[in-house]
């Protein structure tokens, strides 16, 4: 990596964990709460970062300006009993 | 109007879409996608390698490395602390959230011992499902990644019974 590509990144990140946050996410009642739905913080944050971000990306792709080759793997079990792991591990840990 | 940048909450609306915009110079600029977990696995790597090394997954899949994500990670440190710095709320302070406290107690230890274990939980399931839920969870919708759309129920269906088993009649 390049001295340039780590200072972007490193922006990229501070304001990744900037507005984690703002948004209160880096508090233990906020993370617990959205599996008590009495606080759907982090389903706003986490929503609200999917509009945006499908948006602009699928709409740069459109305009040829960048493309999806690096997709997440998708495999059922995995992804799902993974999935339900770590909300065990999340509720608990409340991070 | 209060300074913004001195507030010490946003709308998770405002703050959400501010990482929408990470994710899409992430991929223009880096051809990377926003993540965490991975970033922790490539760290402790260097402590796991040593001491299990004919280890499959320290030796091929999550090798010693100082990878993006690990930058990245660097960066949410900061920038998390500097959002609580300007907001002037930033402190070291071991005691738990008094919300915490009021389901389990004052002790601080019985805290520290949770998060550990919630935090090896939920590391190890972001090694199974193939991230969290940022590297996962957004970083995977944003690309309509069907791995997304089956990890964020699965969240939910392990997080809510944990959630009522520790709150009871709270709940």
């Amino acid at each position: 990596m390049t001295v340039g590509t780590v200072i972007l990144t490193v922006f990229l990140g501070f304001v990744f964990g900037w507005t984690l946050d703002k948004a209160g996410l880096t508090k233990y009642h906020k993370i617990v709460n959205v599996f008590r739905f009495t606080d759907l913080s982090v389903l706003k944050y986490m929503l609200s970062a999917v509009v945006v971000g499908m948006i602009g990306i699928w709409a740069l792709k459109g305009l040829g300006l960048l493309d999806l080759t690096g997709t997440v793997n998708t495999y059922i079990a995995g992804n799902f009993l993974g999935g339900i792991l770590f909300g065990v591990g999340m509720a608990a840990a409340g991070f | 109007m209060k300074n913004p940048l001195k507030q010490e909450e946003w709308s998770p609306y405002v703050a959400g879409a501010g990482l929408g915009l990470v994710a899409v110079l992430s991929l223009l600029l880096a051809n990377q996608l926003p993540g965490s977990s991975g970033a922790f696995q490539n760290l402790a790597a260097f402590v796991a390698k040593p001491l299990f090394p004919d280890n499959f997954f320290f030796n091929y899949l999550m090798p010693p490395a100082i990878t993006w994500q690990v930058w990245l990670l660097l960066g949410v440190f900061l920038g998390a602390m500097a959002s609580a710095m300007l907001a002037g709320v930033w402190k070291l302070d071991p005691n738990p959230d008094p919300q915490w406290k009021a389901v389990f107690g004052p002790q601080v230890w019985k805290r520290w011992v949770m998060a550990f274990i919630g935090g090896v939980i939920l590391e190890f399931a972001a090694g199974i499902a193939g991230g969290c839920t940022s590297g996962l969870a957004i970083s995977g919708s944003v690309q309509l990644a069907p791995a997304a759309f089956l990890f964020i129920p699965g969240m939910f269906i392990g997080g809510i019974p944990v959630a009522m088993l520790i709150y009871g009649k709270r709940y």
